[in-house]
């Protein structure tokens, strides 16, 4: 009986837990659905900031501004690794590091200053494991982060460009493709590489033929004039840039989540149902012993 | 967020979108808004011509009849066609949401903060326009 007793005591244990992943599943699912939801209320921001920018253009304004101007000389940098602050979402947090980490040593490589900011409690521990002391560190951002909250990062980072503190900022985190594909990166948002709806490649200059035409030509007026309110636009660029990472970071997060409950619940029932069968088979066999048992000692009886 | 109604405005009337980065705030139709451009206020009634500007810190109002509702703008822009106000900005609180006991704290800061660069100058000054709006627009809700 001991052998069968154990196994069932161990199917129980399985049980439990693919009660526990099934609602982790469950809630990484509607917290997914809630910040997918604040990633797409945030999309009607940015089309409208590059449709702004498309008529701006249009007008005939070009842009300088220090936040596009590539540093001659980069003396010190900055590397923001956003994580999560639980685990249990597969993949999700190591990836976000090996990319970070690949780039922190190419960047040391050719920078003799590099600053390591860490976002999320598994990303500090995964840097404090690799042996790098994070220069500042974030707790804060949960799966729903904040406007307000970013906008603070964002406008520290801004200023310390422009005094002239940090020279790069690179950002590594999970970028959200599709439901089906989240890829770790690092982009350097300072400084900017363009601005949506300024850049104009062959396929967006015939957008905006095509929307030219359907509208007639708009003379707007402009308040001040279009160059001061382009200048505007490039830090509020910025601003959003940051605050989609960290909005793709917090989805991706979910989704890595939900796919890892889903694997792991799937596990615990292909386990669930090995253990029975050979739950099943050594009761079998043991009552069959049993039988046997019995058998034996009848034969025994008969025999006297 | 699934598919966004375009609600169009009547002659007499114009068309006001609110949007943040977080959220579209408002989305309704009004008579008349009132809007803090960064050089001073800029009134926009129905069929007003074309125009893109540079929002300042400050009082937004939104009539509609009798009713006026108040708003505190943070920046941003504003984009008017078609008799649609888009109101592009970093954040757009009601008027009576605003902590005075914040923006009070900020402008301190700002004040004893040093400025010996023209950016930390132009930093400082951001700050104290900031908060000194919200102060602003806090009063008049009373």
């Amino acid at each position: 009986m001991a052998k069968a007793r154990a196994l069932d005591k161990r199917r129980k244990a399985i049980r439990n837990i693919r009660k526990i992943t099934r609602t982790m599943e469950l809630i990484a699912t509607a917290r997914f659905k809630k910040a997918m939801d604040r990633a797409a209320a945030s999309t009607a921001y940015t089309k409208r900031i590059t449709a702004l920018v498309a008529d701006l253009a249009n007008a005939g304004a070009s842009v300088s501004h220090p936040l596009l101007e590539p540093r001659s000389e980069v003396k010190n940098a900055v590397l923001l690794v956003l994580t999560g602050n639980r685990g249990l979402c597969g993949g999700y947090n190591s990836n976000v590091q090996r990319t970070a980490f690949a780039r922190l040593q190419e960047l040391k490589a050719s920078i003799p200053h590099v600053s390591v900011e860490v976002s999320g409690k598994r990303g500090i521990a995964g840097m404090k494991f690799r042996g790098v002391t994070p220069d500042a560190t974030y707790l804060h951002f949960e799966d729903k982060p904040r406007f307000e909250e970013v906008e603070v990062l964002a406008t520290k980072y801004l200023n310390d460009y422009l005094t002239g503190k940090i020279d790069r900022l690179d950002v590594a985190y999970t970028k959200f493709e599709n439901i089906a594909r989240q890829q770790a990166v690092v982009e350097t948002l300072l400084p900017l590489a363009a601005i949506d709806g300024l850049e104009t490649p062959g396929e967006k200059t015939e957008a905006a033929e095509g929307a030219k035409t359907a509208k007639a030509e708009v003379q707007y007026e402009f308040l001040p004039s279009a160059e001061s309110i382009l200048e505007e636009v490039v830090p509020t660029s910025f601003k959003v840039k940051l605050f989609k990472c960290f909005l793709d970071a917090a989805v991706s997060e979910q989704i890595a989540r939900m796919t890892a409950m889903k694997a792991a619940t799937d596990n615990a029932n292909k386990i669930i149902k090995k253990l029975s069968m050979t739950y099943n088979r050594a009761r079998q066999s043991q009552i069959t012993g049993e039988i046997m048992e019995v058998l034996g000692g009848v034969e025994a009886l008969k025999n006297k | 967020m699934a598919k966004e109604t375009e609600i169009t405005a009547p002659a007499d009337q114009l068309r006001v979108v609110v949007v943040t980065p977080e959220a579209t705030l408002v989305d309704d139709l009004a008579d008349f808004v009132a809007l803090p451009l960064f050089d001073g206020e800029i009134g926009i009634a129905a069929l007003h011509s074309p125009l893109i500007g540079r929002l300042g810190f400050g009082e937004m109002r939104l009539k509609k009849g009798e009713v006026e509702k108040r708003y505190y703008v943070d920046g941003g822009f504003v984009q008017v066609a078609d008799n649609v106000v888009s109101v592009l900005t970093n954040r757009a609180v009601d008027a009576k949401d605003l902590s005075a006991a914040a923006a009070e704290s900020q402008l301190e800061a700002a004040i004893k903060q040093k400025a010996d660069t023209d950016e930390l100058l132009a930093i400082r000054d951001r700050s104290i326009a900031q908060s000194r709006a919200q102060l602003r627009t806090i009063r008049h809700a009373k």
